[in-house]
């Protein structure tokens, strides 16, 4: 079995670049202690605004713009939910998944009656490659060496010392959360990008994903990179394997389907143990 | 500060108190438990909204809403558990909330902190986590994040409450040369030892009101004790104990902690019958999982316990109860009550299968409404009516009726978390007496909690809990603060 390695390369960047920037994204929402499993559902409707606003107004730009506004706004729903009601952030996630699925699903419906058969005007994925590295690079050297990433952090590790120390945590969390809501409509609009059009369900699990990859990366931003690159490559493997033979048996599609999940599976259960999840995750 | 008041609830912490500090000495700040000291610094800070107040500085009226206004005006506060976040470095912690500017500039930063240890007569390894710094060491940093902030007017609450004497001695040599160049430094604090070493003048709180302000040099020990309790003090006298049957033994005892390392460290301890225990220790030193494997919620790693000849390593909670363990657990919210039942449903609950109770399968409602009746009197809850839900009652009637609850049937080995957090001093001495009461009656005890005096002044014997090892203080230091004090910070 010969695979052209060209082809992997290009593949498994072109996989794993959605997963970088919704990864990152989770990283500024969870370090500043909020849990986030709404990325897979914020991705989706950011997908989703890309692909109708890129077709009605023919504009790239506008597509992306689209995208990023939705991914704010529902990460400020996340905020104002968890933060000003208290809400448990898992079942707030949960809510922004099934609201997402349900709402873009009767959004493509709508255009599907319509008939409207056009191509929406993307964005071309390669300006999302760069985005991706540059938003990695940016995220280090804001946790690192800014005031920004230091408040960030000591919120998410113990929001009541901070509040003490003059930090106000709930403005923190809602600005994390903004940043999250950006990285998120990028993402989403990257993969509506490397589509071409908005199927329903398009992410399929990639918010989970992204999120295995930022635990496996303990919630820093170059290992996520590392972690993300590792599931774009066993994605694009899965690709290229398909219907090849291994040790002279033929293996079924499926499990090729399945490898990124089961990797993410035991990745998860293997981790756990070395926790280095932020103190205050979860806290109100 | 002029005629502060607050009322939370129906309660009123403080009632018109005046508070005057001047630049360039160290004054204290004494009271009981609950007497307002604390409340009193928190208005000063920002992080409470008083009912009244007229609070000037440097003659000027100021009025605070965040802690962070506070700061700004030159106010800096030290609170009694730190605020100091493990997870970050040294110098993170430093920088914390009064970053320079928005890019950090690590090397800079670390140049001006050292600068500011070395005056100070402190060394730090700035890069190395604050999770790793003894307590000593935290309040040092905490000193350094007050100068850090340039502030003028220095809160410490409760400074030398997780120090050894001797690094007590060593923070009042460094308030004073703080207070030398310059800074207000109030020290709240109910040892009065200290306040008469070391501090110029004393403010005297007693049930949210003003009762003295003077001079230390004009008062005296004895006097400041009288002043704060209200009536002369008589040193407290405990019956010796002969040694009776050993009820609950923990051989061993060694239970892992939620990060997944070892919290309690193969722990022994033995509780004789009749016995009060305390359990000292600073926080996070391992109480909460050795609570958690004495009531069943935790499983024991290695080791083993046993209640009066049974095993209960592997018992469930259940059978534990029903060989007579009562809980008055940390938090009761979490813990000791379900808030949205009534107070009638909440008696029952852990007694729910014992006699008064039930009756087979079913629930005796005579006997459960009067035993919630008998609950409700013991501590004298205050509460409006029998069938009101559990959350319509403030914290501290709450915690007396927890308390009740786990005094009221078949007890025979109560364990408490902090049993008096929310009490004032008239419910601290309900339930102690009432806890005493029990053990007479052939119970044991084993009270955990952060405050060694409390635990001095009500238990027999006290032994030390610290990262995760439980230390006995050697013969006859079973009850001596300076003992106990070295073991609870690890010192030997």
């Amino acid at each position: 079995m010969a695979i052209d390695t060209g082809l992997l390369v290009v593949s498994t960047v072109t996989l794993s670049a959605p997963l970088v920037l919704a990864a990152l994204g989770g990283l500024t929402s969870e370090r500043s202690g909020v849990m986030n499993i709404g990325l897979e559902g914020t991705m989706l409707s950011a997908a989703c605004a890309a692909c109708f606003v890129g077709l009605q107004t023919q504009n790239m730009w506008l597509g992306l713009l689209a995208a990023v506004v939705v991914g704010v706004v529902l990460m400020q729903v996340h905020g104002i939910l968890t933060q000003a009601f208290g809400i448990d952030q898992i079942i707030s996630g949960m809510a922004i998944n099934a609201l997402a699925a349900g709402a873009t699903s009767f959004v493509n419906k709508g255009f599907l009656t319509l008939g409207v058969t056009a191509r929406p005007v993307l964005l071309p994925k390669q300006f999302f490659w760069i985005a991706a590295l540059a938003a990695v690079f940016l995220i280090g050297v804001i946790m690192n060496r800014t005031r920004a990433g230091l408040r960030l952090s000591a919120v998410g590790n113990d929001p009541d010392k901070s509040r003490q120390m003059g930090v106000d945590p709930i403005a923190i969390r809602y600005l994390a959360l903004a940043a999250t809501g950006l990285l998120c409509g990028f993402s989403g609009a990257l993969i509506a990008s490397n589509a071409g059009s908005f199927t329903d369900n398009m992410t399929a699990g990639r918010g989970y994903i992204a999120l295995a990859a930022l635990i496996i990366g303990g919630w820093r931003p170059w290992p996520t990179l590392i972690a993300c690159l590792g599931f774009g490559l066993i994605e694009a493997l899965q690709l290229h394997l398909q219907g090849t033979q291994l040790a002279g048996a033929s293996v079924p599609t499926e499990f090729w389907t399945s490898l990124p999940y089961l990797v993410t599976l035991i990745a998860l259960a293997g981790l756990l143990g070395k926790n280095r999840a932020p103190a205050g995750l979860g806290r109100p | 500060m002029h005629g502060v008041s607050q009322t939370f609830g129906s309660v009123r912490a403080l009632q018109e108190v005046d508070f005057v500090a001047s630049s360039r000495a160290i004054h204290a700040l004494v009271g009981e438990n609950g007497a307002g000291k604390t409340t009193l610094m928190r208005i000063l800070y920002g992080g409470l909204q008083p009912d009244s107040a007229e609070i000037t500085i440097d003659g000027s009226p100021v009025h605070f809403r965040t802690s962070a206004e506070a700061i700004r005006a030159g106010i800096g506060m030290v609170s009694q558990h730190y605020s100091i976040i493990s997870e970050l470095t040294c110098l993170e912690n430093l920088m914390l909330g009064a970053e320079p500017s928005w890019a950090l500039n690590k090397a800079a930063a670390e140049r001006r902190a050292s600068e500011l240890a070395r005056q100070m007569g402190y060394s730090f390894e700035w890069k190395a986590p604050a999770a790793d710094l003894s307590p000593a060491g935290k309040q040092k940093l905490e000193i350094l994040k007050l100068l850090w902030r340039k502030a003028k007017i220095m809160i410490l609450d409760e400074p030398t409450a997780m120090l050894s004497p001797g690094d007590s001695d060593a923070l009042f040599a460094s308030l004073k040369q703080l207070a030398e160049q310059g800074a207000t430094v109030i020290v709240v604090t109910h040892r009065l030892p200290e306040v008469v070493e070391h501090c110029e003048t004393v403010t005297v709180l007693r049930a949210g009101k003003l009762v003295a302000s003077k001079a230390v040099r004009d008062t005296n020990l004895m006097e400041l004790a009288e002043l704060i309790v209200g009536h002369s003090v008589a040193t407290s006298s405990y019956e010796a104990l002969e040694r009776r049957e050993t009820l609950f033994r923990a051989t061993g005892l060694t239970v892992k902690g939620y990060r997944g390392d070892d919290a309690v460290k193969a722990a022994d301890l033995e509780i004789a019958e009749g016995e009060v225990v305390g359990l000292a220790g600073v926080d996070g030193n391992g109480q909460r999982e050795l609570f958690q494997a004495i009531v069943g919620r935790a499983k024991v790693k290695a080791g083993s316990i046993s209640f009066a000849g049974s095993d209960w390593t592997k018992r469930p909670p259940s059978e534990r109860l029903a060989d007579g363990l009562r809980l008055i657990p940390e938090d009761r919210h979490a813990e000791g009550v379900i808030d949205d039942w009534s107070l009638t449903e909440n008696a029952a609950l852990g007694l729910q299968r014992r006699h008064g109770f039930a009756r087979g399968p079913l629930i005796d409602q005579k006997g459960r409404w009067a035993a919630a009746q008998h609950i409700a009197d013991r501590f004298r809850t205050k509460h409006g009516g029998l069938n009101a839900p559990m959350k319509s009652l403030s914290g501290g009637n709450q915690q007396r009726f927890v308390a009740a609850r786990a005094l009221e049937s078949e007890t025979r080995f109560i364990i408490a978390f902090q049993p008096t957090r929310g009490l004032d001093i008239d419910g601290t001495a309900l339930v102690y007496g009432a806890i005493r009461e029990e053990c007479r009656k052939g119970a044991c005890a084993l009270i955990v909690s952060f405050d060694l005096d409390e635990l001095i002044e009500q238990c027999d014997r006290i032994v030390a809990i610290c990262n995760g090892s439980v230390v006995q203080p050697g013969s006859g230091l079973e009850r001596d603060r300076a003992a106990i004090g070295r073991l609870m910070v690890g010192a030997t």
